[in-house]
């Protein structure tokens, strides 16, 4: 490279003509103009003296000189490069994949409602939980309205952050995903009802109309009971709504600064009782919580921490790549260079407004101006 | 100015002066020469010609000449040369300007610091062994790895037993609809298959961790996440009981409240390692999830993982032992579908998540990036790995050192496999 061969400087002692020394850099690689003569050298060229004994001395200061000099022009071209651009397209291709798998899960419900036992035949199956604690019915309606609580407050809370659009691509991503694997576990085996007090709709042997209709009910009730719009049967491994409840925590925690305790602790009591009580309510086996609970968390540390890390996207020892969505990942997690800071900002913005939101370790004052 | 400063001139003497920024001495050593440098000395400072010129009494001056002295004696030694400059009593005659010659006696020419020329023996402790390689062995962790699967193996076998006085009766609850035995029906030999596929892999990959260079490490990986696997396997077998898969089942008697035959039960069922080829595994429930596609995929995992990249023909086998397997169990109508899927999940996560955590650095320490740390098992991974400074290599060595193959086989007392990089 061209900056580090620095040829010794020229020294001319020229004796003869009354010794004026001057002391020169010049590296012949770079073509800018001899900005790099030192500048103590013009200083130099008025020390006139008359005898060797000064030569020697000056010959000694510029040799002092010359260990200290620096002065090296290096130019490094600025780039303004967006370590988190918001890329919304891509959003919206997440959002698309999410909304794909909500609607497939959907049909597969309908599917899955025909296969399901018989109350009489396949009566429910033992389950510590239901041991111990009897059924209440009040509790399911507990669970829904904690589960819209959440939804709405991280619907919020998502519209005031700033880089709103790369967290919308992991929350749709997220979701989507968890809903696919759930219509896989439902499919492949049928578990019967949890309880008998499960009214299923019946069963349409073929019906395609009025399958249609039921999905479009569903899909229209967002799957809640509480909208009545829920009312087949076999959806059972793994649960839904434990997953809202979860990753709507989840995300609500990850995404809000840490400063804000009494917020996290309240929507981690609305999430942990909103899945006891899913229980509470018969609604589902214990073992579709366990494994819901699993499958969220798991998936979700997984993903942040793969986009946290820059370190590991390279590292060829990753095996967190041989995830069957390691391609997704990479494609919507290429440009973002940095962690997402946990910044808010007005989501339409005001001609002035200066919105600041202390964020614990990140205190970023957001202006309109910075952007 | 490399050269010998005993050689020095009068003028290289000047020289360095000025160098050294003392040029106050300049005029006072003017004819002083290198070897008369080496041996200037305190005492000369105090007299006339160059207590003079000297504002310190020649301290600075003379811890120059010291490190001079040192560079000197360094460079005599390495040219070979034991040169009289050491160990001469002598005089030293500093000419001054004004003609008077002042003696001044000089002291043995040895270095202050106790620079000696025989070697000396420097005693350093022996740091202890974590200290001393990125992969220390630590037998005790691995001790401790493997009472944690023993005592895990114990527990599902345990609750193994109690769920089967829960399972429900082929009558009561017949098997729940699966799709694949709905494609598929039922093959009887299949499950045997699975099994002699299982012992298949684990003598196979028992063989190759005794072959291991780092045995101690990967051995306490292997007992770790092996044992996870099956306490969560207790949990989810625990808490919702499935109905058998087949009507062709044959569940030994529920001994309800009979603790003593039940515990014979479990006894029987540890030592036959849980396989029904065995006839140690006549109970039923262990469903949700399923052991075997633990152990089938696990093995295979641990194979692939720690056996060089160029031996691609016995991944393949291996691989296609496990694939098999797996298979033969939905084959045999021996678990339901979702059991297996669930396992190999399961199986897969763990093993990925616990190897990318050992392998960076950076993921070992809790933070606020590192969500990986929010495993209830970090803890004991920390303890297990917290030691190990990098990637495990794929180092072969035998177990036992055997003599006479030294002979034999020059070489092959240790074999350093190939570290293929990707």
């Amino acid at each position: 490279m061209a900056a580090s061969q620095f040829p010794d400087s020229g020294e001319h002692a020229s004796d003869s003509s009354g010794c004026h020394v001057e002391v020169t850099v010049a590296d012949s690689s770079q073509a800018t103009p001899p900005r790099q003569t030192h500048p103590a050298s013009d200083t130099l060229d008025s020390v006139r003296k008359g005898d060797e004994r000064p030569s020697r001395l000056s010959r000694s200061f510029a040799k002092v000189l010359r260990k200290n000099q620096d002065y090296i022009r290096i130019t490094i071209p600025v780039t303004r490069l967006d370590r988190l651009p918001p890329e919304w397209w891509k959003t919206g291709l997440v959002f698309m994949w999410a909304g794909f798998n909500l609607f497939c899960t959907t049909v597969m419900i309908t599917v899955v409602n025909d296969r399901v036992p018989n109350k009489s035949e396949n009566p429910p199956l033992p389950d510590k939980f239901f041991d111990y604690i009897p059924r209440q019915e009040w509790a399911f309606k507990v669970t829904e309205v904690n589960g819209m609580i959440l939804v709405t407050a991280w619907f919020f809370q998502w519209l005031f952050l700033k880089h709103r659009s790369i967290v919308g691509r992991r929350f749709f991503f997220l979701m989507g995903t968890l809903y696919l694997y759930r219509m896989v576990t439902m499919y492949i085996t049928t578990l019967p009802v949890p309880s008998m007090h499960m009214n299923c709709a019946p069963k349409l042997d073929g019906d395609s109309i009025g399958m249609v209709h039921r999905v479009l009910q569903l899909l229209s009730g967002g799957g809640l009971t509480i909208t009545g719009s829920h009312m087949m049967c076999g959806d059972f491994l793994y649960s839904g709504h434990t997953v809202m409840l979860t990753l709507t925590f989840l995300f609500i925690r990850e995404y809000s600064p840490r400063s804000l305790w009494w917020y996290h602790l309240i929507c981690w009591l609305l999430s942990a009782v909103g899945v006891v009580f899913i229980l509470v309510a018969h609604e589902h086996y214990s073992v579709d919580v366990v494994v819901a609970y699993f499958i969220t968390s798991r998936l979700f540390w997984w993903y942040h921490t793969m986009a946290n890390n820059q370190s590991l996207r390279d590292s060829p020892h990753n095996y967190l790549n041989r995830v069957w969505w390691s391609y997704f990942f990479r494609f919507m997690e290429r440009n973002v260079r940095s962690t997402v800071p946990c910044t808010f900002s007005w989501p339409v913005q005001p001609p002035t407004a200066c919105f600041k939101m202390p964020c614990g370790r990140y205190s970023i004052v957001q202006s309109i101006r910075e952007e | 100015m490399l050269s010998e400063v005993g050689l020095w001139s009068v003028e290289e003497v000047s020289e360095w002066l000025v160098d050294q920024g003392m040029t106050e001495y300049s005029e006072a050593l003017r004819n002083v020469d290198g070897r008369a440098l080496l041996q200037l000395s305190e005492s000369d400072f105090r007299s006339p010609p160059l207590s003079r010129v000297t504002g310190d009494n020649g301290h600075q001056l003379l811890e120059r000449v010291e490190t001079l002295r040192i560079a000197n004696h360094m460079e005599v030694h390495k040219n070979g040369k034991h040169g009289s400059s050491h160990h001469t009593n002598g005089h030293v005659s500093i000419t001054i300007g004004n003609g008077a010659i002042s003696n001044g006696k000089i002291r043995n020419v040895e270095p202050k610091n106790g620079f000696h020329s025989e070697p000396v023996q420097i005693h350093i402790p022996l740091p202890p062994e974590h200290e001393r390689t990125s992969f220390p062995t630590e037998w005790s962790k691995t001790g401790v790895a493997f009472l944690y699967a023993v005592c895990c193996f114990v527990t599902t076998s345990v609750v193994i037993s109690v769920v089967h006085e829960r399972v429900p009766t082929k009558e009561e609850s017949p098997p729940l609809p699966d799709k694949f035995f709905d494609v598929f029906d039922r093959v009887q030999w299949a499950f045997s298959i699975c099994e002699i596929n299982g012992m298949l892999l684990v003598s196979m990959w028992l063989i190759q961790w005794l072959l291991l260079k780092h045995r101690a490490i990967v051995g306490r990986r292997f007992f770790f996440i092996v044992g996870t696997l099956y306490l969560y396997r207790c949990v989810t077998m625990y808490v919702t009981t499935l109905p058998v898969p087949g009507m062709h089942f044959k569940c030994s008697p529920k001994l309800v409240g009979n603790y003593e035959a039940q515990l014979w039960r479990i006894l029987k069922m540890i030592s036959g390692g849980g396989l029904s080829i065995t006839g140690s595994h006549s109970m039923c429930g262990d469903y949700l999830y399923s052991g075997h596609t633990v152990m089938l995929t696990l093995t295979y995992l641990f194979i692939k993982e720690y056996s060089p990249r160029r031996f691609w023909w016995y991944h393949c086998f291996c691989l296609g032992l496990s694939a098999v397997g797996i298979f033969f169990i939905l084959l045999a109508h021996d678990h339901y579908t979702v059991d297996v899927v669930v396992a190999y999940f399961i199986t897969t996560r763990l093993f990925w998540w616990y190897h990318t955590m050992a392998n960076q650095q950076i993921l070992k320490q809790k933070s606020q990036g590192n969500t990986f740390s929010r495993v209830w098992w970090f803890f004991l991974f920390q303890y297990f790995e917290q030691n190990v400074q990098g990637i495990v290599p794929r180092n072969y060595q035998l177990p036992l050192p055997l003599p006479f193959l030294w002979r034999v086989l020059p070489g092959s007392r240790v074999v350093y496999s190939r570290l293929d990089s990707h």
